[in-house]
C-alpha cells in the first residue's frame, strides 16, 4: 500500500497556494479541501468542477496549470558562455577606457545603472549610447534601435544631432571595404534619429504603465537593443508617503526590466540621483532610491568630479573588477580624457 | 490535507464518500477530527467500519519515528561537506557547505554575494566533479566570469568546458517561475540533471529576495505565503536529495539605520547558517577594493559573530601569487 516511490510522491505534493492561479479560483479549491496538487492528479475537469463549484473552463485551466507547472529547461553554463561570446555582446561607447573597463563596452542583456550628482554627464552618456547602439555591425557595433524613456524632459535633440553627426563622421573615416561603404549609405544623422523611439513619462504611474506595454512593442521591433530610462529616480523620489510601497514597486519593476533584458537581449540603462545619508555626525553621498534598490542593476557606474577631472567608477559588477577611469564630455559627446587615444 | 476519494482504503466506497460529502466531510483531516459516533449515525454506516477506515487513514498519513542511531548512520553515509574553495570562508562555515542544509549569504550591493556563488559553483564542478544547479533571478550570471575563475585553476580548455557543462543555469524572474522550477527539480529534475557527469550536489539561488521582496507587504499578504512555500520546497529538496542549498539575500536598513538581512523575521528561521558579507572599507563605498569581510550571524555549529576577511581576487589569482596571498589571508585572520 505504501509502495509508491519517493520521487513520484514528491511530485504529487505541491501546495495549491504555490500555483499561479487566480485568487478566487484558489479560494474555491481550498474551501473544497483541495490543498495539494496530489488531489488534482487523476481528476477530470468535470469531476473537479462538481467538487469545487468552478466552471468547467476554470477547472480545465487549473488542471493545465498543474500539469504544465513542471517545466522549464536549464542551460549549461557552457552554452551561456558561447552565447555571450557569439551574439552582439556589447555596445561600444566612444570612450575606449570605459570600453576596456567594461571588457568591450556596455553589455547587452544586462542592466546598468548610471548614478552621479547633477552635471556629471549621466544624460550625456545616455544620449551617446543611444547613438552608439546604432553603429553598423561591420564597424564593430550592434546596429540596433533604442527606446529612450525620458522622465525629466532632458532629452535634447540638438545634442543628439551633434553626437550623431560626430559618430557618422568618425565611421566615414574608418571605411575600408565595400561592406562598410554600403553600410555608410544608410548610416546618417536622419536614420540615427529615426531609430530612436522617445517616450516621455511624467510620473511613476505612466512609467509603470509604459513598462507593462513595452514587451509588446519590443516584439514588434526586434531590432531594439537598448532601453534607456533617464532618470528612474525622478518619478520615484516624489509622491510617496510610504517608502515601503516605493520599495515594493521598484523591486517589481526591477524584475520586469531584468526579464526584458534577458529575454529580448537588450541592454538596459537607468540613471539615478545621489542623495545624502546621515550617520551620526557624518554625512555621505550615496545613490538614491534606498538600500535594496542597489541590488537591482547588474552593473553600477558612478560619475563624479575629482577636482577638474571627470571620473567614472564601476563599483558593482558580477563580471568586472572595480575600477575607475577618466573621461571628458566634448561637443562630439562622451569621450576619452586624452584626445589622442580616441578609438 | 487530502481529499477523500473512493478506493483510498478498504471500505471507503463510492456511496460512503458521497454520504460523507453530504455531511460536509471532504478531506481526511475532516474525517479524522470529527466525532465518529455522530458521523456513523449521520451517514448510516456501522461505527466499526468507520473506525476501521479511520485507523487505516491515520496509518497511511502518519510519520514514523527513526532511532537516533540509525539517523547518525545515515548522516555519516550521506552528508557531504562541500568546500567553497576559499579557505577563510570554509573556516567560518566549519569547513564548507553541508548537504541537506540551507546556507545564506546576505550583503549589500557589490558585497560579493554573486562572486562567492560563482566561486562555489566553479569549485564544486571543477574540483569535486559534481553538478551544480544555478538559479539566477537577477540576471547577474556571467559565464565569462566563471571561465575566468576556471582559467586560474587549469589551462586545459577541455577541462574548463567540462566543468562549465556541469553547471546548469535557470534564469527565472518571478516567484511562480521559481516555484515551478524548484518543484520540478524536487519531482525528478535533480536526477535528470545528474545524467552525464556527477550527481547534483548543490542548488544555488541568487537571489531569493529579488523575486520575493516585490510581493511582501502587499495586500492581501500573499507574499508571505509564497515565501514560506519557497523555503519549504528548498528545505525538503536539500534533505531528500542531499544537496547543499546556497541562497543569497539583500540587506535592508531598519528604522534605526542598522543594516540587517532582508525578508524579515519569518525568513530568518529558514537558513541553517547565515553569513553577512560586507566591504572592508565601509566608509569609501566607491573605492575600488576587492577586500571583503564575512561575519557568521547564525550557525548551529560555530560560535557566532566570528569575522573573516577574504579577497574577491582569490578566485582570479594567478598561480604564482596564490601562495603569497594565502599567507596574507591567514595573517589577517589571526
Amino acid at each position: 500500500m505504501f509502495g509508491v516511490n519517493l520521487a513520484s510522491t514528491l511530485k504529487m505534493q505541491r501546495s495549491v497556494s504555490s500555483l499561479n492561479l487566480n485568487l478566487s479560483v484558489r479560494a474555491r479549491l481550498i474551501s473544497a479541501g483541495i490543498q495539494s496538487t496530489r488531489d488534482l492528479l487523476h481528476v477530470s475537469p468535470k469531476q473537479l468542477s462538481s467538487e469545487t463549484g468552478l466552471s468547467q473552463q476554470e477547472a480545465l485551466e487549473v488542471l493545465q496549470v498543474v500539469s504544465t507547472g513542471l517545466g522549464g529547461a536549464s542551460i549549461s553554463a557552457l552554452e551561456l558562455l558561447q552565447r555571450e561570446e557569439e551574439e552582439p555582446k556589447s555596445i561600444v561607447t566612444f570612450c575606449s577606457q570605459l570600453d576596456t573597463a567594461l571588457a568591450g563596452g556596455l553589455p547587452v542583456g544586462k542592466t546598468t545603472e548610471v548614478c552621479g550628482t547633477p552635471g556629471t554627464g549621466k544624460t550625456q552618456l545616455c544620449l551617446q549610447l543611444a547613438v552608439d547602439v546604432q553603429v553598423p555591425p561591420c564597424f564593430g557595433g550592434v546596429g540596433g534601435q533604442v527606446v529612450f524613456i525620458d522622465t525629466e524632459g532632458t532629452f535634447l535633440l540638438q545634442r543628439v544631432t551633434d553626437m550623431a553627426a560626430a559618430a557618422v563622421q568618425h565611421c566615414a573615416l574608418l571605411v575600408e571595404d565595400d561592406e562598410q561603404r554600403v553600410a555608410m549609405t544608410t548610416f546618417s544623422v536622419e536614420t540615427i534619429l529615426s531609430n530612436i523611439f522617445l517616450v516621455c513619462c511624467h510620473d511613476y504611474l505612466e512609467l509603470l504603465a509604459e513598462l507593462h506595454l513595452l514587451p509588446d512593442f519590443l516584439s514588434e521591433h526586434p531590432r531594439v537593443r537598448l532601453l534607456v530610462i533617464d532618470s528612474l529616480a525622478f518619478p520615484f523620489r516624489q509622491h510617496f508617503d510610504e517608502l515601503s510601497q516605493r520599495t515594493r514597486l521598484l523591486n517589481g519593476l526591477t524584475q520586469q526590466l531584468i526579464a526584458m533584458a534577458t529575454n529580448q537581449n537588450l541592454a538596459v540603462v537607468l540613471t539615478n540621483h545621489m542623495t545624502t545619508r546621515l550617520q551620526g555626525s557624518k554625512s555621505q553621498l550615496v545613490p538614491a532610491l534606498g538600500e535594496s534598490w542597489g541590488h537591482a542593476p547588474t552593473i553600477r557606474l558612478l560619475l563624479q568630479w575629482a577636482g577638474s577631472r571627470r571620473l567614472a567608477a564601476i563599483f558593482k559588477s558580477s563580471g568586472h573588477m572595480d575600477s575607475t577611469i577618466q573621461y571628458q564630455i566634448t561637443s562630439e559627446g562622451f569621450r576619452d580624457a586624452d584626445q589622442l587615444e580616441q578609438p | 490535507m487530502v481529499v477523500l476519494r473512493e478506493g483510498m482504503c478498504p471500505g471507503l466506497e463510492e456511496g460512503l464518500v458521497r454520504d460523507l460529502r453530504a455531511a460536509d466531510i471532504k478531506t481526511v483531516e475532516d474525517l479524522v477530527s470529527s466525532d465518529m459516533e455522530e458521523l456513523a449515525q449521520k451517514c448510516s454506516v456501522s461505527y466499526k467500519a468507520l473506525f476501521a477506515i479511520r485507523r487505516v487513514l491515520l496509518a497511511q498519513h502518519t510519520a514514523f519515528p527513526v532511532s537516533g542511531a540509525d539517523l547518525y548512520e545515515e548522516l555519516l553515509s550521506s552528508t557531504a561537506i562541500l568546500s567553497t574553495g576559499n579557505p577563510s570562508l570554509d573556516k567560518l562555515l566549519d569547513s564548507g557547505l553541508y548537504t541537506g542544509e540551507i546556507t545564506e549569504l546576505s550583503g549589500g550591493p557589490g558585497s560579493g554575494k554573486s562572486q562567492v556563488c560563482f566561486g562555489v559553483a566553479v569549485h564544486i564542478s571543477f574540483h569535486l566533479k559534481q553538478s551544480v544547479i544555478f538559479i539566477d533571478t537577477t540576471g547577474g550570471f556571467t559565464a565569462s566570469r566563471l571561465l575566468q575563475m576556471l582559467q586560474t585553476e587549469t589551462r586545459n580548455t577541455e577541462e574548463q568546458m567540462e566543468a562549465l557543462q556541469r553547471i546548469h543555469v535557470f534564469r527565472l524572474f518571478d516567484v511562480y517561475a521559481l516555484l515551478d522550477c524548484l518543484y520540478s527539480l524536487r519531482g525528478g529534475g535533480l536526477q535528470q540533471a545528474s545524467v552525464g557527469g556527477g550527481s547534483v550536489k548543490a542548488v544555488i539561488v541568487d537571489s531569493v529576495s529579488a523575486v520575493i521582496s516585490p510581493l511582501l507587504g502587499g495586500k492581501p499578504n500573499e507574499g508571505m505565503s509564497l515565501m514560506i512555500q519557497v523555503a519549504g520546497v528548498l528545505k525538503t529538496m536539500a534533505k531528500d536529495f542531499n544537496v547543499a542549498a546556497l541562497v543569497t539575500n539583500y540587506l535592508t536598513r531598519s528604522g534605526g539605520g542598522e543594516v540587517q538581512p532582508g525578508l524579515g523575521v519569518s525568513w530568518s528561521h529558514i537558513p541553517r547558517t547565515r553569513l553577512l558579507l560586507e566591504r572592508v572599507d565601509k566608509a569609501a563605498v566607491f573605492s575600488p577594493s576587492s577586500l571583503r569581510s564575512a561575519t557568521l550571524i547564525k550557525s548551529s555549529r560555530q560560535r557566532c559573530h566570528i569575522r573573516a576577511e577574504f579577497d574577491l581576487k582569490w578566485w582570479s589569482r594567478s598561480e604564482d601569487t596564490s601562495s603569497s596571498r594565502k599567507r596574507k589571508l591567514e595573517e589577517t585572520d589571526s
